[in-house]
């Protein structure tokens, strides 16, 4: 059964059954690898991208609930890499296996679009991502430095 | 990513260092003609020497024999190669070496020779380990051309770093001898900085780009007199260096083996027997066969022992479908029944750990027997004992295991990410009957490794099930619960530590008594040959005991657990002594003739410095000091390093690490250290993982613990908010830093939850536990601050 999904910005009809995790159909049906399956259960995070500006742990929300809305994936966010917050996370080296990174960082934006400038609290209640590599520390300063990026950018 | 067979090769570099990892599939044709060739065939690119290929537009790619998993290696190996080659830095592309060129050529003869003399010598290449040849390629194959085509025990720097500064010397010397050839001028005249060089007296200048194809064919007349610089001497080594694939990263680009597509590919889904050694005894595949997208199903045996190091996993059935998450829902709703050994089911955590705390009573094998450690014990004045405990723990990396391989009647072509790419080729030859020097593995970047050099058998199932598919490439895929049947396990293991003080309070015998399921690794690790605190009388013995569970190296391997009992029984015996416990540490290390004891006592008043060890500290918050070696009981390469933990109790019992100082060593130098620090950040979060929330139980046979929702990884709100990092220079070359780091945040949180609530726990992790608190400070006259 087709249904419609528009992903970055691109309307795809897709040929699944519509109860499959968004997770699959990002992955499998529309090459979309940067988001990541880890746990399948929701735990993790590594499958974190926008639906609507809201962060969504993909494995466990049919495909169908994102019917009609805007899906955001790591691929989206900029064409080269561009964007404030992955500017921020090349300036602290941030990534260590790098695996978990896409979910962190699509994390990380919806709190920055949502609370320009999050204090570490905030970080704290909002990312709620697993690193197996324990990149935490860069993780926080880099939040940091691109919403300092962030507001820079809105000021010119 | 789905891309043309013969073009599966995308490899997008920028100036910035930016790269999509890509790989080459030869066809059938190619591969029977030049197995592999193409790697390297296109003529206006011929190598210099088997690490380095430059082309016309100056990109410098550099071929990494060990496998990124996060520690750096894709960028501190082609530092270790551009130092010397001195080229651009910023026109530098890592890039898979060839496992299968590895195996089938020999190390060019320069390689071969270690320069210089050993451990203390600051110009030589330190002690590199290689293992002698070994047929399954579990430890690489050391006279192969990449010398070391592995990725373990943190010896990647370490192993490496010579004979990848030589293949850089050897590369520079060439180019330069080329243009000396071009230009007729002696080779004396010319310099090489960035990628260029320079005939000063004539004003003439080339770049390696241009110069390449003639260096190629320009063999250098004594190899073997290249010599390699010296600490003193780099400029690019030794300096803080950006991770060259974290651009691809940010971006998602990064191919895993997860992420590896190639034409025609379907995927199976696997469920294994989730006791170890059980079978299937029956599946129903009319159940499912009518699901969307199912193809088949597919019974597996129990991998055979001699390729995964005797290690017994379980045999099982794989359903292989269109999509991945069509093969794992039909995989879920297909009827299967185990045939499971009685004698393993029977295991559970209680009396696994029974069958432990017996194994201690037992002789053992005595390891270390100085002085007469029975007789001390008759006679002194105050015996301390203490029964310490860690569990059976996953490496629980985020990437799934996962294996895409691809049978054909001559040929296996294997996809995976791989710390020993070398045993899997074995395997795969031994599997499907194709001679080794016909099976190419195509090495991705790894979602974390963690000790994933004692495989799990993900690509053993693979190559069967692709065995069975000839023709069609299968890429298998482990749900997160198969995972944790896949992986091997650091072995659950227990220590009784006792010993005898005089009056003073200084220990005068010592005796300590580990157990671990047999095949356990590490028992050695951190009390052989010599205490590390000075006692007159000594013991160390190791007791094993059968058990079902397929063990192998984990983070840490031995020292994880082994300086968890060390470092908390110090503890416990300068609380005994009524002595400060930096101070009782310093004055036990000084009175040995440990060879490296100058870089411990400097490691602990470093930290101790750092952290303002003695000034006062808020009630509800403690901190402990431990020292941290690796090879600290020889003359050879070491790694020496102590830490300070500063940890806070809350009234409620919550546990916060609230800070961490570290003093670290150098050696002569550290290669890049700012991957240095990203690893020591990310040990603090590992053993901050392992004190507090992690363990693996079994029940009836299998493991409990088999998802994040059980097995807890911690997130950023329980990250320390201050780390501080502090290297010191010391005149030995290190034996790496990548996994044994940061144990002793085990030990220290233990004891600040004693010095705080009273509460001495030895058995890990702490977390779940009742540490609530109302009393006044239980220890205000116990830990007194002073010698």
């Amino acid at each position: 059964m087709a249904f419609d999904l528009t992903v970055n910005g691109t309307r795809h009809t897709i040929d699944a059954d519509p109860t499959t995790p968004l997770l699959w159909v990002i992955r499998e049906h529309l090459g979309l690898t940067g988001t990541k399956f880890t746990c399948g259960i929701g735990q993790c995070g590594a499958c974190t991208l926008h639906i609507d500006g809201q962060a969504i742990r993909s494995c466990s929300v049919p495909a169908n609930v994102a019917v009609g809305k805007r899906i955001t994936t790591i691929e989206g966010i900029s064409p080269d890499g561009s964007h404030p917050i992955q500017i921020a996370w090349k300036e602290l080296d941030t990534p260590q296996c790098g695996y978990c990174q896409s979910g962190m960082i699509m994390s990380a934006l919806a709190l920055l679009q949502r609370r320009p400038d999050p204090s570490d609290a905030d970080i704290n209640a909002s990312v709620t991502n697993i690193c197996r590599c324990g990149t935490y520390h860069r993780v926080r300063q880099a939040i940091h430095v691109a919403a300092n990026l962030m507001k820079s950018r809105r000021q010119q | 990513m789905s891309v043309d067979r013969r073009e599966f090769l995308s490899i997008a570099a920028t100036a910035s260092g930016a790269f999509v990892l890509g790989f080459w599939v030869p066809t059938q044709s190619n591969a029977q003609s030049v197995p592999g060739a193409a790697w390297y065939e296109d003529p206006a690119t011929p190598e210099i020497n088997a690490w380095i290929v430059i082309s016309p537009d100056d990109t410098v790619t550099i071929r990494i024999g060990q496998t990124e998993l996060g520690q750096g290696v894709w960028t501190s190996n082609a530092m270790m190669v551009a130092e010397e080659l001195q080229c651009d830095w910023n026109k530098v592309r890592p890039q898979y070496a060839s496992a299968n060129r590895d195996a089938r050529e020999k190390a060019p003869e320069w390689t071969l020779n270690v320069p210089g003399n050993g451990a203390k010598d600051p110009k030589g290449g330190g002690e590199p380990g290689f293992a002698n040849r070994d047929p399954h390629g579990v430890n690489g194959i050391p006279d192969s051309l990449y010398r070391r085509m592995r990725t373990n025990a943190a010896s990647s720097v370490k192993d490496g770093r010579y004979y990848l500064q030589l293949a850089g010397a050897e590369a520079r010397e060439r180019l330069l001898l080329a243009a000396s050839d071009l230009w007729t001028v002696p080779v004396s005249e010319l310099t090489a900085k960035d990628s260029i060089i320079n005939h000063t007296a004539s004003g003439r200048t080339t770049t390696y780009g241009q110069i390449a194809g003639r260096a190629a064919r320009t063999p250098h007349p004594h190899p073997e007199t290249i010599k390699i610089k010296s600490p003193d001497q780099w400029t690019l080594m030794g300096t803080e260096r950006k991770n060259l694939d974290v651009p691809a990263k940010v971006m998602g680009k990064t191919v895993y083996g997860i992420d590896v597509r190639v034409p025609g590919m379907k995927w199976a889904a696997v469920k294994a027997c989730p006791v170890y050694g059980g079978t299937v005894k029956s599946y129903d595949f009319d159940n499912i066969r009518q699901l969307p997208g199912v193809r088949s199903a597919v019974q597996f045996p129990i991998p055979d022992p001699a390729l995964t190091r005797g290690r017994i996993f379980s045999g099982g059935v794989a359903v292989i479908a269109d999509t991945w998450y069509q093969a794992k829902t039909a995989l879920d709703r297909m009827p299967i029944e185990w045939e499971i050994p009685p004698a393993h089911a029977a295991f559970n955590t209680a009396n696994m750990r029974q069958a432990l705390l017996a194994g201690l009573d037992q002789p053992g094998n005595v390891r270390v027997n100085q002085g007469n450690v029975d007789d001390v014990f008759t006679g002194a004045a105050k015996v301390v004992e203490a029964t310490y405990s860690t569990p059976y723990l996953a490496r629980a990396r985020m990437e799934a295991g996962n294996a895409t391989v691809l049978v054909t009647d001559n040929r296996v072509d294997i996809w995976i990410g791989d710390q020993s790419p070398q045993e899997t080729r074995f395997s795969a030859s031994k599997i499907t009957g194709i001679p080794e020097e016909n099976v190419y593995l195509n090495l991705c970047h790894l979602g974390g490794g963690f000790g994933r050099n004692g495989n799990g058998p993900q690509a053993e199932q693979a190559i069967m099930i692709a065995n069975a598919h000839r023709g069609t490439p299968i890429h298998l895929l482990w749900t997160r619960e198969e995972d944790f049947i896949g992986t091997t396990y650091r072995a659950m293991g227990m220590a009784r530590l006792k010993a005898a003080l005089d009056a003073e309070g200084w220990p005068v015998a010592l005796e300590v008594r580990t157990a671990m399921q047999e095949g356990g690794f590490g028992p050695e690790a951190s009390f052989d040959v010599a205490s590390r605190y000075y006692v007159p009388n000594y013991r160390f013995s190791n007791h094993t005991t059968k058990f079902h569970v397929p063990v192998g190296t984990r983070r840490g391997v031995g020292q994880a657990a082994h300086e968890f009992y060390r470092e908390s029984f110090m503890n416990e015996l300068a609380h005994a002594a009524g002595k400060d416990p930096y101070y009782y540490r310093r004055e036990l290390i000084s009175r040995t003739s440990l060879p490296y004891k100058d870089d411990m006592i400097r490691a602990l008043d470093i930290a101790a410095e750092m952290s303002g060890w003695g000034k006062p500290l808020p009630r509800g918050t403690a901190q402990a000091i431990a020292l941290e070696e690796r090879g600290g009981e020889t003359n050879r390469m070491a790694t020496v390093s102590a830490m300070v933990h500063t940890v806070s109790v809350s009234r409620e019992g919550k546990v916060k690490l609230e800070r961490v100082d570290i003093a670290h060593e150098t050696g002569f130098s550290l290669v890049n250290p700012l991957s240095v620090k990203k690893q020591l950040e990310g040990q603090i979060i590992w053993f901050y993982n392992d004190a507090m929330h992690q363990a693996n139980t079994i029940e009836e046979g299998r493991i409990v613990e088999n998802n994040f929702d059980k097995f807890r990884i911690s997130h950023i709100d329980e990250a320390p908010p201050e780390i501080n990092i502090r290297f010191f220079k010391t005149g030995h070359w290190l034996l790496g830093m990548g996994h044994d780091r940061a144990t002793s945040v085990q030990s220290a949180i233990g004891d600040a939850i004693f010095q705080i609530t009273g509460k001495r726990l030895r058995d890990l992790p702490y977390g779940g536990q009742d540490l609530s608190w109302s009393i006044p400070d239980p220890t205000q006259n116990a830990v007194p601050r002073q010698l």
